[in-house]
């Protein structure tokens, strides 16, 4: 090939016989395993009875109403949106420390990173739970909420918060989400300030910028470019690491598909929903994050 | 001399924390539990789903025999009731972390627990039965035949059926899970041999499944319990209010009619529970 002749055309993309065999392998596998999981399973399925706790026919009203499943899907989302801006703050402050020259900052955020990485999730949360956002709440008064106050009583309040009776209960889940998760995003914001070029900060100081300016300025608009995409990954990641707060008892999708699968003893409809559910949430986000990428991609050219 | 002053700062950092943590352990004041509840007009009970203790109705509210005792009870202190539920092994703990003020969760009086929680006098009394699969189990004659270390026990993690099965059948092998519903899938599958639970829940679990699982024993209970509810130690008051008013509720009847109402079959509120069917 010369050097002067086009490069050639991409190869269309098409499945041959070989693809289909694969695919014709994997789905037969699927339908086996299914197969197999109902002959070795004994169990009476009844999906109506589990799918009445999402939706449940009200007679006296004539409709369809949300029941326990739905409620608790709405905790999630709530639970994952103040994690998601907690763990945003958080991530911010810890992942400017992890770049700075100042030797305590750094310290004190590599610390934190490493904690949280190193430990289970599932024993993070239980001690946070029990040993830090036990001594917080109280002494806030957040536990003698007045629920009829106007501050509380209203759709807003409800919205964003939820039960009123359950916002420390609901605030503990948080916090201990936006930590955990914290630790994850600063990585991503040290990784994104990281990424923009030393000659960046040096150019700028250079035509004497103070400090500050060049961080908002300069560095700050190209490390957020770079940050978003896995800035996205980690919010969908929050999404299903919220259901290991059912451990402590927040009432969100998994604690009510646990409640739900007790009282209707009906143990695989009750977790297939569920985890078809998060799937739903999980991938539509995805969708949507997606498509904003694209956008400003396109937006930028 | 550097090696020294870190001894002696790490010496106090020491002190600091464990007179802190003495001071977080130790009861704040005197002040009985009781006050704080009539203060707040509300009294907070932790539970967990447990059938038929407290379950959900098909409207998504809890009903249940812990349900009707904790709202009599709340009535009869002239307070609203609130139900905290709780995952049941994290509920001792999160009752000492003051999550809620009592514990009404047929929860079985045990020496271990009572270290910990301070148990009024009992509500209820129940067994301990079993349900077995006829076909791995069903030419068992006697409950030694389940002492053996060709078979599997499954139980709820946590709870005393589990540390009944290791008394009782030290040699089989014992599969414990989180929740009663995997326990008992596990016997109906045939990956384990029987199942342990506070009655009657075995019963109608055997209800519901009668081509596949029996009641090992003849549905005799292979231990009684006494449960009760819990509450943090240091608090006499509490105790003793709590213990009064369930000797109120056994000598005037109710407690034994909400039981009955509740635990001698599930006609009287099966609609409530399931619908189509």
């Amino acid at each position: 090939m010369d050097r002067n002749s086009p490069p050639p055309a991409p190869r269309r993309k098409r499945l041959t016989p070989v693809d289909i065999a694969i695919f014709a392998a994997v789905a037969a596998l699927v339908v086996y395993t299914g197969y197999r999981v109902n002959a070795v399973l004994v169990y009476h399925w009844n999906w109506p009875r589990v799918l009445n706790f999402v939706l449940r026919y009200d007679p006296e009203t004539g409709r369809y109403v949300a029941n326990l499943l739905l409620y608790g899907l709405a905790t999630t989302l709530r639970l994952a949106l103040w994690g998601t801006v907690l763990a945003t703050v958080i991530g911010i402050v810890m992942g400017y420390w992890r770049t700075v020259d100042n030797l305590t900052l750094r310290i004190l955020s590599r610390s934190y990173v490493e904690l949280i990485r190193n430990i289970p999730p599932l024993v993070f949360i239980f001690i946070f739970y029990f040993f830090i956002s036990s001594q917080i709440f109280p002494a806030l008064g957040l536990d003698d909420l007045d629920a009829e106050g106007p501050l509380v009583d209203n759709w807003l309040f409800a919205v964003l918060f939820g039960d009123p009776a359950l916002l420390s209960n609901f605030l503990a889940g948080v916090l201990c989400l936006a930590m955990f998760e914290g630790a994850y995003v600063t990585e991503i914001v040290r990784a994104g300030i990281q990424a923009v070029g030393r000659g960046q900060w040096e150019a700028a100081r250079a035509i004497g910028l103070s400090r500050t300016n060049v961080l908002r300025d300069v560095i700050m608009p190209q490390a957020l470019r770079k940050i978003l995409p896995p800035l996205a990954g980690q919010f969908i990641t929050l999404i299903k690491d919220s259901s290991i707060v059912s451990l402590i008892s927040i009432q969100e999708l998994t604690f009510a598909a646990t409640e739900v699968s007790s009282t209707t003893t009906k143990v695989f409809e009750t977790w297939i929903l569920v985890g078809a559910m998060y799937f739903v949430l999980c991938y539509s986000f995805a969708l949507l994050f997606g498509w904003l990428e694209r956008r400003a991609a396109r937006s930028r050219r | 001399m550097k090696i020294l002053n870190s001894i002696k700062a790490m010496a106090v950092a020491v002190a600091v924390a464990a007179s802190s943590v003495v001071a977080t352990t130790a009861p704040a004041s005197a002040d009985s539990v009781l006050e704080d509840i009539l203060k707040r007009g509300k009294l907070r009970v932790g539970m967990s789903t447990f059938v038929p203790w407290a379950m959900r109705d098909n409207e998504g509210n809890l009903i249940g025999f812990e349900i009707d005792v904790a709202t009599k009870l709340a009535e009869d202190m002239g307070v609203e009731v609130e139900f905290v539920p709780t995952a049941w092994s994290g509920i001792i703990p999160a009752l000492i972390a003051k999550k809620f003020d009592v514990i009404v969760g047929g929860m079985s009086i045990t020496p271990q627990r009572n270290l910990t929680v301070n148990f009024t006098i009992p509500y209820a009394h129940s067994g301990q039965t079993m349900a077995a699969n006829t076909e791995l189990a069903g030419d068992f004659k006697d409950l030694a035949d389940y002492n053996d270390s060709a078979v599997t026990l499954a139980c709820r993690r946590g709870a005393t059926p589990c540390n009944l099965a290791e008394k009782m059948f030290p040699k089989a092998s014992i599969r414990r899970f989180d929740d009663d519903a995997q326990a008992f899938q596990e016997v109906a599958n045939g990956n384990a041999h029987a199942t342990i639970a506070s009655a009657p829940k075995p019963e109608f679990t055997v209800e519901a499944n009668p081509d596949i699982l029996f009641m090992a024993n003849g549905g005799e209970a292979l231990s009684s319990n006494d449960e009760a509810f819990g509450l943090r130690k240091g608090d006499p008051d509490a105790l003793n209010f709590f213990s009064n008013w369930i000797r109120v509720n056994t000598t005037n009847g109710w407690l034994q009619e909400t039981h009955d109402y509740w635990f001698k079959g599930q006609t009287a509120w099966k609609d409530m529970v399931a619908p189509d069917q």
